[in-house]
């Protein structure tokens, strides 16, 4: 089954990382697709590269980078949600002065034209923090 | 037209207070301009986004009625209001700003069965 994944909440704060994480492990191990990964509203936090947990905690934005390397899952950061939130693409942090390295290894940041493309094309959509 | 999909766009917090109700729609408009079929239902606390004569600018924040006027010039004319919810919060259909179908949890349950995804916030 194809599959693409929303998340819509910020990492440690809640618990749909962690959960989406997880359900994602099951479903690449029961040879499912993951079409797509999804950060919207505050789930953008997930891929805030200077993210520093306490070592002895899961790093939960290293956790997706490694996702991306291993299984090649795309996780994309929504543009409009991102940018309110200052979680810049590098260039437009060069243009607007912003913070160039924001966004950690593995994420690319795109519209909701992508979110619905996912939609479209998967058999289920599943959102995480709603 | 290829893959048209029914996708239910449930409300049920009000609109205003924080960003999430505004990207929420930002999301069912873009549904719609990818030629989906968008329905959007208010449930519980959602019914008082309805309510017309918001005063947003108030708390420094956008007034987000007009975008729900403008819902019909996306194609989005199932907007939908469930009636016990009404009830419930003491809302009467006077008092609603936009066009709406005030319908029986009963018959929203169909609509959310026959969605191909359902969307919260």
């Amino acid at each position: 089954m194809k599959i693409s994944i929303q998340i819509n909440a910020s990492p440690y704060q809640h618990q749909a990382s962690d959960t989406a994480w997880h359900f994602i492990q099951a479903a690449l191990q029961n040879g499912h697709e993951i079409y797509r990964v999804f950060f919207y509203h505050d789930g953008i936090y997930n891929a805030l590269r200077d993210s520093r947990p306490p070592s002895d905690e899961r790093n939960i934005v290293q956790r997706w980078s490694t996702l991306n390397e291993q299984m090649g899952v795309d996780l994309v950061v929504c543009v409009s949600s991102a940018q309110r939130r200052g979680l810049l693409e590098q260039s437009v942090g060069e243009k607007v002065g912003g913070y160039e390295r924001a966004l950690a290894d593995g994420f690319r940041i795109a519209g909701l034209g992508l979110l619905m493309e996912a939609v479209i094309d998967s058999d289920r959509h599943v959102t995480f923090g709603a | 037209m290829p893959n048209v999909k029914t996708l239910v766009f449930i409300i049920d917090k009000p609109l205003h207070g924080d960003i999430r109700a505004q990207e929420f729609l930002d999301m069912a408009m873009m549904a719609a301009a990818f030629g989906q079929r968008v329905v959007v239902v208010f449930e519980g606390s959602g019914v008082y986004g309805l309510i017309k004569e918001q005063r947003a600018d108030v708390l420094g924040l956008k007034n987000i009625t007009p975008v729900l006027s403008a819902l019909s010039v996306y194609d989005i004319h199932d907007i939908l209001v469930e009636q016990e919810s009404m009830l419930l919060k003491g809302v009467d259909e006077s008092q609603l700003g936009i066009a709406v179908s005030v319908q029986s949890r009963s018959e929203i349950k169909q609509t959310i069965d026959s969605a191909n995804h359902l969307f919260s916030f």
